[in-house]
């Protein structure tokens, strides 16, 4: 194991009862990486997150991070991270300030580096204006950064964030991102999100976890390419029977017909648009580009055009691809297949017990 | 932002630096930085007024009016009847305000995710927090030390007090109390809701102390185990004024097992 590898997991499991949130996962991560670690409600995101700050102990597996054991030197381990659950934990009755000087005593900061660091953070943070308020009085997005400022108090050099935007407007939102794009080249970053866009704005390479396992890892380009050829043209063209001047104007089946005639193209869908004019998604398993066709063919007929785009791979394309379809596993020990089953509902309901946070994904995600 | 990253490596060598020096002696600072948060939001919640301000109130009452007239019935100069009082006062009310919050609190708000991932070990937490509960109730044993000053030392003079037995009765309730807050931190330990938090303490306490009054009904060796059990056979020699070293083993006892029962409850999580 090189001494770059800053976060080290192998066959890392968690059951809670006979429910498995975490089911062998092995990665690693490396210094100056910032990396997204991405999964459906209850993939078991935050559970992973968990084990390597120690909060939960897992059920089997290695866990190093930056080369000390979540078991034998846990301390060591904690003492290298910055942590920011998905529910900021905050002390209402503090006042920031407190809050940070409370989390900086105990990770033995003197005052010197502490004043030094507060800056620092309260600048990245933007909390110069709250800094006296007392928490209880701030709103969700400044709370979300004070739990943030927490985090980076002590200038960690491994970063793990569950879900850091979620609470952020999308002015913060890109701000942090910046943020973390700057700090992760020479520090090492995972975070959870359900924004894929984030994750392509941040971060170079990408995790997918579903149902407690690994579908993805790697560059965010190679997991794109990886899904399938799939490509997605929209076309929108003026309809029929509006106003006479449109007298050429065709009905829609007949566009639908006309398009599916176009060699290449596999389906073709009507997206329900403006009144006046029929919007068709098209896809084709060819790499070749159909729109010079497309466009030929709509100027033969004499149609009006109003738009007529190619969409490339969507991350978000990729991520429903290897999400949906691992859904129906089954994840109950020592069942057959039935995922449904009362067992895995009650496995589940004990698993949003535990984790009361996770209470709502747990709920949705059935 | 720049000027973060710049001031960053610096600081990352500072922490190291602190993080190596601290080593051993870091422990017994956590446990004062985690105490004195607690006690600061003890005194920025209502939960110390409360307790205070309540009890003091109702030891009032108790001493000096209610039961027959009180105080002025029995006509000696003596604290005794506060020290029967007391203990009620600690297992009914005090204890289980003062204990329920500490960790079914964090637990609900999920600061506890905080403190269990920052580099403190789950025994400084339960300790920080048991002393922080401890030295708000003996915050409050020591106003109660306002009644006899009030009224044997100044500005009354109702007679010469024997403080002896003040002192004695002061550390049974001591030690009454630093078994109880174990208790609650127990309790605490176990549940997310303060409420429930507060009534299984209260339960539990009062239980305990009731115990000591069936002791002479009961017969032989059930006699001798509640004799044992309760806190209130084991407090009764210090309300008389003598220190029984049987009942300070005791009593410690009852809060080290008590303790180390929430330090396995706080653990349990991770293996859940």
């Amino acid at each position: 194991m090189s001494t770059d590898v800053m976060i080290y997991a192998n066959d890392l499991s968690k059951s809670f009862g006979s429910f498995r949130a975490v089911d062998k996962i092995s990665f690693e991560v490396r210094r100056g990486e910032v990396v997204g670690f991405l999964g459906p409600n209850g993939a078991g995101k935050s559970t992973t997150m968990r084990i390597l700050t120690c909060f939960i102990a897992p059920t089997s597996g290695t866990v190093r991070v930056k080369g000390f054991d979540v078991f034998d030197s846990s301390i060591d381990v904690r003492r290298s991270l910055g942590y920011l659950p998905q529910r900021a934990p905050l002390y209402l009755e503090m006042s920031v300030l407190e809050y940070l000087r409370f989390c900086a005593d105990l990770r033995h900061l003197d005052n010197g580096t502490f004043n030094k660091r507060a800056r620092s953070v309260v600048e990245v943070c933007g909390l110069a204006q709250v800094l006296g308020k007392e928490i209880r009085y701030l709103s969700h997005g400044y709370r979300q950064r004070v739990g943030l400022a927490q985090a980076l108090i002590h200038d960690p050099p491994i970063l793990i964030l569950d879900e850091p935007t979620s609470d952020l407007d999308p002015n913060e939102k890109t701000e942090f991102l910046e943020y973390l794009k700057q700090i992760g080249k020479e520090r090492t970053v995972l975070l959870s999100t359900h924004n894929l866009a984030e994750v392509e704005a941040a971060c170079a390479r990408a995790i997918i976890v579903s149902r407690g396992r690994i579908v993805a890892d790697g560059a965010i380009e190679e997991i794109r390419a990886k899904s399938g050829k799939v490509r997605r043209y929209t076309i929108s063209i003026l309809e029929a029977g509006v106003g006479d001047a449109n007298a050429k104007a065709p009905k829609p089946t007949e566009i639908e017909a006309t398009l599916r005639g176009v060699p290449g193209v596999k389906t073709v869908s009507i997206v329900p648009g403006e009144d006046k004019s029929a919007t068709y998604e098209l896809t084709t398993e060819r790499s070749v580009d159909l729109r010079p066709e497309l466009f030929r063919l709509i100027v033969d007929k004499g149609w009006v055009l109003l738009e007529l785009h190619r969409d490339t791979q969507k991350l978000e394309d990729v991520f429903r691809d290897l999400t949906i379809g691992d859904e129906r596993r089954n994840r109950v020990v020592g069942g057959k297949d039935a995922p449904k089953s009362a067992r895995a509902k009650a496995a589940a309901a004990a698993e949003a017990d535990e984790e009361d946070d996770e209470e709502e994904d747990e709920e949705s995600s059935k | 932002m720049k000027e973060s990253t710049a001031t960053a490596e610096p600081g990352l060598v500072g922490v190291r630096e602190r993080s190596e020096i601290a080593g051993s002696g870091g422990t017994q600072n956590n446990i004062l930085t985690i105490a004195r948060r607690e006690l600061r939001a003890y005194f920025d919640s209502l939960v110390a007024y409360v307790v205070i301000g309540g009890s003091l109130l109702g030891m009032g009452m108790f001493f000096f009016l209610f039961q027959g007239g009180g105080f002025w019935q029995v006509d000696r100069v003596t604290m005794a009847r506060m020290f029967e009082f007391m203990p009620w006062t600690l297992a009914v009310l005090v204890v289980p305000l003062v204990t329920m919050r500490a960790l079914a609190e964090e637990k609900r708000a999920g600061t506890i995710e905080l403190l269990i991932t920052l580099p403190v070990t789950d025994a400084d937490v339960i300790l920080g927090k048991y002393f922080a509960a401890l030295a708000m109730i003996v915050i409050l044993l020591a106003a109660t030390l306002a009644y006899p000053i009030a009224m044997f030392i100044w500005p009354w003079h109702l007679g010469a007090l024997d403080w002896g037995p003040v002192w004695a009765g002061y550390l049974g309730l001591f030690l009454y109390a630093s078994a109880g807050t174990a208790v609650g931190m127990l309790f605490s330990s176990i549940t997310d809701s303060q409420i429930i938090a507060f009534f299984l303490t209260a339960f539990t306490l009062v239980l305990i102390h009731v115990l000591g009054y069936f002791v002479e009904y009961l017969p032989g060796v059930l006699g001798d185990v509640t004799s044992f059990l309760s806190f209130q056979a084991r407090y009764a020699p210090f309300e008389r004024g003598l220190i029984d070293t049987r009942a300070i083993v005791y009593f410690i006892s009852v809060a080290v097992i008590c303790l180390l029962y929430a330090f396995r409850s706080l653990e349990s999580r991770k293996w859940s």
